[in-house]
């Protein structure tokens, strides 16, 4: 099993809403595409270490995912995201050799949203995620 | 443990001239053993979400903390510069600062 990890970051005039909108538009290709989704965190607004396109602040979306066998899925997401000027910057990696070297568990802990019906998600998570996530302040 | 003289080994290099030129003649140097920190404290994943981790490694200027003062093994500096420059792509960590 192949485990991944992609990050992506949104410029933060997009509504909450619109993130959570665009970021299920990923999740649908990916589980599309043969991709299971172990947990999904929003860590919110959060300051850039340096600007991007003269924006100072940034939200960020991460997605745990895992696949049986190699995904080509993954790569047109990151095409997608190429494509959308919203999202300023996007990082995915493969963590399943490094984590199990490392002796850790391959699928994180789902988070409760993840487990939630994605509708009702849209609405009521993106303000009880904010907190998350400790240490992603400063 | 004993100051290490003319050491070449992990961490010998750079941590202050020995005193050949010892004014008394004689003139103890201590060296604190480095300790790579991610081998003592076992962790074997740097997660590059971490930044509490990784900014103990990037000094006033964001340069990637050397392994000769930090101390780091190979094996965990690799791990840890992959880290940053992951970390660094995504912003959570700045290039340079100035």
């Amino acid at each position: 099993m192949r485990t991944y990890e992609l990050v992506f970051v949104v410029d933060p005039r997009v509504t909450d809403e619109e993130v959570v909108e665009l970021t299920g538009e990923y999740k649908q290709m990916l589980t599309g595409g043969g991709l299971t989704i172990n947990r999904e965190e929003s860590w919110g607004r959060r300051k850039l270490a340096y600007p991007i396109s003269k924006l100072t602040e940034g939200k960020y979306v991460v997605l745990y995912l895992s696949s049986e066998n190699g995904t080509r899925t993954l790569a047109d997401v990151e095409h997608r995201m190429n494509q959308n000027d919203k999202v300023l910057r996007y990082l995915s990696v493969r963590t399943d050799q490094d984590l199990k070297r490392a002796g850790k568990p391959l699928i994180p802990e789902p988070s409760a949203e993840t487990s939630a019906p994605p509708t009702a998600e849209a609405v009521a998570a993106p303000a009880a995620r904010e907190g998350d996530r400790p240490g992603r302040e400063e | 443990m004993p100051p290490r003289t003319g050491g070449r080994g992990p961490g010998g290099r750079g941590a202050g001239k020995a005193g050949a030129k010892g004014a008394k003649g004689k003139k103890v140097f201590y060296r604190r053993r480095k300790v790579c920190k991610f081998c003592a404290d076992k962790i074997d994943y740097v997660d590059y979400k971490d930044v509490k981790l990784l900014a103990g490694f990037i000094p006033e200027r964001s340069k990637i903390l050397p392994r000769r003062i930090s101390g780091t093994c190979a094996r965990h500096q690799r791990l840890l510069q992959q880290g940053i420059k992951r970390a660094r792509h995504l912003a959570l960590i700045p290039f340079a600062t100035d």
